[in-house]
């Protein structure tokens, strides 16, 4: 696929979870439903390399935060569902209220306006 | 609970499938691929574009293929090893709670155990630490011992090496990387506190050498320390240090008097350095001279390490030829006839040979009867669990009908018996170290390598792998019949167990009871051996004898004279105390020591060129000392004071040799010298009983006792310096007289000390014959008895349980009107039967097995009649005797209420 006009964005490191717990908030999905719902949601700005999902969804599944389970695809194909456990909505809470307090001090300091106003004293 | 077995199953079959990983994460990662690249066909690209271009999207696919795999591996690992570890707990646990639940029969059966795993390990680490383990020396297989057998000389004849002999080894063999002589003495030491008596070697630096001593401070003897004529340097034991000198490194330079002879301490050996098994307090320079005369005196100890890569054979072949070559470089000493005549030879024997000598054959012996008590014990414990397998039929049928599987139960017995067999394993270790503590304080003191006698991490290995194999067996055992869905239709009250479950424990009740009888008539042949043994008259009476030693120096008393006047005197004051009868000295106290011997010629045999005489043994004794040690004269006298103020010459001979010498003619008068044939002859004047001076197991001796001063113009050999003193008293107690002894001693002289200071009877019963047989009969008879309870508790305990089986069938008899006696007859006679078959196949083992002890018995056939039968009856009337109480609870059946059960 091209990229089209807009460069992607590289991802920041540990947002990945973030994204992953988030994708899987409301319904289980396979990695593939994943990285498409990650690519509808963003319109594919995000430079998500699919591949890095499975290593996290498989790491996330070691630490208890989601439990995969063998079913079938859309297509009738054999697909790994992965699905947020008790302990993964925990997370996800937990990382969505940090993401967004980094946001709004990060917003905070690109939105900072001079204390005094700079005026030039001839 | 019930089906983690399954579980562990199937994650077992993923981990021993090692690609199930593999082909998940393949799939789940190629689902991906097709599916972005069937989305992308379906937006119009080309099939081989469409893969392209998901591909790229994708990323590194081998990458993210090897992480996730390794994060699957690794999760799978920690939840494999938790699980295990968790049931492994659940079902410990579970154990724990059945065997609690049944206190009397983990404690019958965890006791029975460990008393057999205990004496097994204990015995197991005697032959470990004495047979087994290697000596504690560098590469010690390559240490050997080096002696010259005379078989022409007499049978068993083995000297040592001569100081000529010894030189032309070392400096012409070509096998041997070091190679060394030593000679043991008992000196005087003069300094800490008083007069000691202490063991010291003097050895060639070749022998620290060979042995790769080590000292621990200063240095050890070297080659030139070794010249005669270089100063006299001493190196200390490291024990000997610690005791006399409070391990005080200024020891060092300091100067020590041994026998009135300065001698330089220039170092401290590593601690537990020993030279063979001798605990040498320590050492000095042999400081041997190369032209010593006689040339052919062999008082020399070899030791030598061969070179690398070098055979005992190629060394023996080595040290033949070099020997073969005596009689060309010493003509004067070593003629070809002699060499002939006595089949002169140098031998080479392993030093581990040397030091175990034949004391491997007894704990071999021990091992395998402490072997036999451990298959009692387990036999005994096999029942037990059976029987209570018997009461868990139902239980078990049930659950493996309900679908556990076979290995699940497996596991469970496994759990349960190994709780059992690691608890008996830790109390069996409590129970071996004390037994070894009473077996080393049982053990003769010639046992060689006592000191190294420990249980050690081998002999734990040891009883821990014991305690492994009994619980694998007896969890197995059971399991071959266990899961018969059988037991789920049979009534649990059927009055006919099945034929052949009763078939097997019959079997380990006569297995057991064959085995006691082993053991038994082993321990009863050794305690005839050991009666016989006392019964033996040795030729003197120890009751109520003192003995001690003393050794007076050269440097002070030089002459014949000097020696006998001490002695003299020693004696005289002696016998003036209150309570002593008489006192008398002589080189070679009965038991204690070797004799020496000498060529002796008789006055009416001159020596004839090449004919070979035997050594016969002497000692130089003091007139009193056959009425001291009570040994009766047959004809004539014994020495009298009035002979060796007159010197005589004036000799005792024992009744063996005057029977060889003069047989059927009257010894008194006989003519007798040592050292050449020739007037002026000793005359012999008395004649003793028989006396066995070797051992109450050996022949009398053929022996002759010179008096302290020779004949003029018939020479001894040199001043009997060291005697021990024989002092017969009127008590029974005789060490009751020691400080008044110690105090003649004094008197006499300051510096001479007492030295071993033991009772005749304390002497009979320390000799190597009466230790062995006592400590074997001892060890023996703990083993039979311990066998013979555990077999009687058996068969007690299947007779108990075939009664109880049995009730509903008893009842019924006595309902139809069998009578009391009748009914324990019947009992009694079953358990009868099973006694028989096992004794009688006890006394087919016995008399195969019992060969083997042969070598140690005494005056008693290993097919001893007696002692078969004994313990044969023994071994019934007990059988009877344990059958009796379970019999006549038979007899107390109630009838009607059997009846009414059914």
């Amino acid at each position: 696929m091209d990229h089209g006009p807009n460069p992607r964005l590289d991802l920041m490191q540990g947002t990945l979870d973030l994204l992953i717990l988030k994708a899987l908030a409301w319904e289980p999905r396979h990695g593939y439903g994943i990285a498409r719902w990650l690519e509808e949601t963003t319109d594919d700005a995000l430079g998500v390399e699919e591949g890095s999902l499975y290593p996290a969804l498989h790491r996330m599944a070691e630490r208890g935060w989601v439990k995969a389970e063998w079913g079938r695809s859309e297509n009738n194909r054999r697909a790994k569902y992965y699905s947020l456990t008790v302990e993964g909505r925990r997370q996800l809470g937990v990382e969505m209220s940090n993401w967004l307090r980094f946001v709004e001090a990060m917003g905070k300091v690109l939105e900072a306006r001079p204390a005094v106003p700079l005026v030039a004293e001839r | 609970m019930r089906n983690w077995i399954p579980d562990r199953y199937r994650e077992l079959r993923s981990l021993v499938k090692r690609d199930s990983i593999d082909e998940d994460v393949g799939e789940e990662l190629e689902h991906h691929i097709a599916m972005r690249t069937e989305e992308n066909i379906a937006a119009g690209m080309s099939p081989e574009e469409a893969r392209a271009a998901a591909l790229r999207r994708f990323g590194d696919v081998e990458r993210f293929r090897r992480e996730t795999r390794e994060i699957d591996r690794r999760m799978r690992r920690r939840r494999w090893r938790g699980a295990t570890w968790q049931a492994l707990g659940r079902e410990l646990r579970q154990s724990l709670r059945l065997l609690r639940r049944h206190p009397s029969f983990a404690a019958i059966a965890g006791l029975t155990l460990a008393l057999g795993i205990g004496a097994f390990t204990s015995i197991f680490a005697v032959l470990d630490s004495v047979v087994l383990r290697p000596l504690p020396y560098p590469d010690s297989e390559r240490l050997v011992w080096l002696d010259s057998p005379v078989p022409g000389v007499a049978p068993e004849a083995v000297w040592g090496l001569s100081v000529a002999g010894y030189f032309y080894l070392k400096d012409e063999n070509r096998t041997f990387g070091a190679l060394g002589a030593y000679s043991r003495t008992r000196t005087n030491l003069a300094g800490v506190g008083g007069v000691a008596r202490v063991d010291v070697a003097a050895v060639t630096a070749g022998v620290l050498d060979a042995l790769r001593a080590r000292p621990q401070l200063g240095r050890s003897i070297v080659d030139e320390d070794d010249d005669p004529g270089a100063e006299r340097v001493a190196v200390l034991a490291h024990e000997f240090w610690t005791r006399e000198y409070g391990a005080d490194p200024e020891v060092l330079g300091r100067t020590i008097e041994l026998d009135a002879v300065a001698y330089r301490v220039v170092g401290v050996m590593e601690p537990g350095f020993r030279l063979l098994d001798d605990p040498f307090d320590a050492w000095i320079p042999l400081q041997l001279d190369r032209d010593a005369r006689p040339v052919n005196a062999h008082w020399l100890s070899g030791v030598g390490r061969l070179r690398d890569g070098v055979s005992l054979e190629e060394a023996q072949a080595d040290l033949a030829r070099l020997t073969g070559q005596f009689s060309e470089v010493f003509p004067g000493a070593y003629q070809e006839s002699f060499m002939r005549g006595a089949g002169f030879t140098t031998r080479v024997t392993p030093l581990r040979a040397r030091v175990v000598g034949d004391i491997d054959r007894v704990l071999w012996i021990l091992f395998a009867s402490v072997g036999l008590v451990l298959l009692i014990a387990g036999a005994n414990v096999t029942n037990l669990f059976l029987v209570r397998s018997e009461t868990r039929r139902r239980e078990l049928a049930l659950r493996s009908a309900l679908g556990a599987e076979r290995l699940h139960i497996a596991w469970h017995y496994f759990t349960e018996s190994l709780v059992l067999c690691l608890g008996a394993g830790v109390l069996a270790f409590g129970l071996a170290y004390g037994a070894l503590e009473l077996l080393l304080a049982l053990a003769p003191p010639e046992l060689p390598r006592l000191t190294e006698i420990e249980l050690d991490p081998r002999a734990i290995l040891f009883s821990g792998g014991v305690a492994l194999g009994a619980a694998a067996f007896l969890a197995l055992f059971p399991l071959g019949r266990r899961l018969d869905y059988e037991a789920l239709r049979e009534s649990g009250r059927g009055m006919t167990a099945s034929r052949r479950r009763h078939a097997i424990r019959h079997g380990i009740v006569v297995g057991q009871i064959a085995l006691a009888l082993v053991l038994l008539v082993a321990a009863g042949l050794m305690l005839r051996s050991f009666q016989r043994l006392r019964e033996v008259n040795p030729g003197f009476e120890a009751a109520n004898v003192l003995t001690f030693e003393v050794a007076l120096p050269t440097a002070r008393y030089g002459s014949y004279e000097e020696v006998v006047g001490f002695y003299r005197a020693l004696l005289a004051g002696i016998e003036g105390l209150p309570g002593v009868r008489q006192a008398g000295a002589t080189e070679a106290l009965p038991l204690q020591d070797r004799h020496a011997c000498a060529l002796v010629f008789v006055e009416e045999r001159p020596p004839e060129p090449d004919k070979k005489y035997p050594c016969i043994p002497k000692a130089l004794v003091s007139p009193g000392y056959f009425g001291a040690l009570g040994i009766p004269l047959l004809t004539g006298r014994e020495l009298e004071w009035g002979d060796v103020e007159r010197r005589t010459g004036a000799v005792v001979v024992t009744r063996a040799l005057a029977d060889r010498m003069w047989p059927g003619a009257d010894p008194l008068g006989k003519g007798i010298r040592p050292n050449g044939w020739g007037e002026p002859f000793y005359r012999v004047v008395g004649v003793t009983d028989d006396l066995r001076a070797d051992g109450f197991d050996r022949p009398p001796i053929e022996a002759v006792y010179f008096p302290p001063l020779p004949l003029e113009g018939a020479p001894l050999w040199s001043p009997p310096r060291r005697m021990a003193v024989a002092v017969k008293t009127q008590t029974a107690n005789p060490t009751s007289l020691t400080p008044a002894i110690r105090r003649v001693l004094a008197e006499l002289d300051p510096d001479v000390p007492l030295a071993n200071l033991k009772t005749m009877g304390r002497v009979v019963s320390d000799s190597p014959s009466m230790l062995r047989t006592s400590f074997l009969m001892s060890l023996l008879g703990i083993a039979g008895g311990l066998a013979l309870t555990l077999s009687v508790v058996g068969l007690y305990g299947v007779v108990s349980y075939v009664v109880r089986q049995r009730e509903g069938e008893i009842g019924v008899r006595m309902a139809l009107g069998a009578r009391v006696e009748q009914v324990v007859g019947m009992i009694l006679k079953g358990s009868l039967r099973l006694a028989l078959i096992g004794v009688a196949l006890g006394v087919l083992a016995a008399l195969a097995l019992s060969r083997l002890l042969s070598s140690l018995l005494f005056d008693v056939s290993p097919t001893d009649p007696v002692t078969l039968i004994g313990v044969s009856l023994l071994l019934l009337a007990l059988s009877l005797a344990a059958s009796y109480k379970p019999a006549s609870r038979a007899a107390r059946v109630d009838p009607t209420e059997t009846l009414r059960v059914e």
